[in-house]
């Protein structure tokens, strides 16, 4: 994952934190204080491994993406492969868009530095499953507007 | 007897300065709490007022009443498709950019949809442009733009506030027409001012940072 050493503080401070809720089912980010914790080629390839599992079904997809999208990190391109080919076989291209632009998001204010890199890395899976990236569609810029519920 | 004098001049010395203090701490308080006040109004009132309004999700008709009778939540998401756990495990639908993919998706299948979806079962390469961006905002409301792009509310709050300050300024210019009375000749006056100064250099009043500190006693004049 590209991090920075404040995230990774950060994220050693949360585990401790969910230690106290057993309850909470969340796989990613949850770091417990007991066991060392995860480095990042874990973390890629555990994540490489669930989007290339066979049966992989929408809500596990959605769960696995959700938990991407709370790390304090840019999902490597393995993991967005693997993820874009995951959507593959579930036929919803609105994921695999939805998951560019989750990328494109997690890059921050280095997105300049970050993006063109992933872009780079990941150009030729897009193009092979004829998935257009965010901007090739317009929507790096707002199109359409959503009336505020508190306007209405 | 010496004792009691100074003491008597000294207070009303010092009325003279408080009630300029005074007047100024007054302005300076309403503002303070004007601002402030309408600054939080501005941007939480609107909300507080729809949430109560809004919360109602229970009903006790025979439909949503569980096993025991007691009010169960309805799930009023349709015929919408459940793709995934959401982020409260509820089958609701909202854009957050922190938990991007929510529990249902954003519209209902209609025919035009669904028609869609068996394209989308082939090559992906054959979909126009336009088909993928229908599709995703079949499952999607918004885009990551939409939901980041500025809502201007900071105008709405910017200028309440100042009109509130404004207001305040015009209550505080009335209370000075209306309310508060003429000012004493102990201020007023030059003359009188002149010998309170004089007075005060007599004295040695606040020799360190004060009104004495600024007179050059050898020369008899003020420090410039």
């Amino acid at each position: 994952m590209i991090r920075n050493a404040f995230s990774r503080a950060l994220v050693a401070g949360r585990a401790g934190f969910l230690q106290l809720a057993p309850q909470s089912a969340s796989v990613a980010g949850c770091r417990h204080m007991s066991k060392v914790a995860e480095s990042d080629e874990q973390l890629t390839a555990r994540y490489v491994q669930y989007f290339e599992s066979k049966d992989i079904d929408h809500w596990w997809l959605s769960k696995h993406i959700n938990d991407l999208a709370g790390t304090d990190a840019v999902p490597e391109p393995d993991i967005i492969k693997a993820c874009l080919h995951a959507c593959r076989r579930l036929n919803d291209i609105a994921m695999a868009v939805r998951f560019m632009e989750i990328v494109h998001f997690k890059c921050g204010n280095r997105v300049k530095e970050i993006y063109p890199y992933v872009l780079q890395e990941v150009g030729p899976t897009l193009k092979e499953l004829g998935i257009p990236t965010p901007e090739e569609l317009g929507m790096d810029k707002p199109q359409l507007a959503l009336e505020d519920v508190y306007d209405m | 007897m010496f004792q009691l004098a100074s003491v008597e001049h000294l207070d009303l010395n010092m009325n003279w300065s408080l009630i300029n203090i005074n007047i100024g701490l007054d302005l300076a308080c309403k503002l303070f709490y004007v601002t402030m006040a309408s600054f939080a109004v501005g941007s939480v009132v609107r909300r507080c007022g729809r949430l109560a309004g809004g919360a109602a999700r229970l009903s006790t008709s025979a439909r949503a009443l569980g096993g025991d009778g007691m009010p169960a939540i309805i799930e009023r998401h349709g015929k919408r498709e459940v793709i995934g756990y959401g982020y409260n495990g509820q089958p609701n639908y909202i854009d957050r950019v922190d938990y991007p993919i929510p529990a249902v998706r954003f519209k209902e299948e209609t025919p035009q949809i669904k028609a869609l979806r068996e394209k989308e079962k082939g090559d992906w390469k054959n979909l126009t442009k336009e088909e993928v961006q229908e599709l995703y905002r079949a499952t999607f409301c918004r885009t990551f733009a939409e939901i980041q792009a500025p809502t201007g509310e900071w105008k709405l709050a910017l200028g309440g506030t100042l009109i509130a300050c404004s207001l305040a300024i015009w209550v505080y210019i009335w209370m000075k027409l209306f309310v508060y009375d003429k000012m004493p000749a102990t201020i007023t006056d030059p003359q009188r001012v002149e010998a309170q100064v004089q007075r005060m250099i007599d004295l040695r009043m606040n020799p360190v940072q004060g009104v004495a500190s600024n007179w050059d006693y050898e020369k008899g004049q003020w420090k410039n």
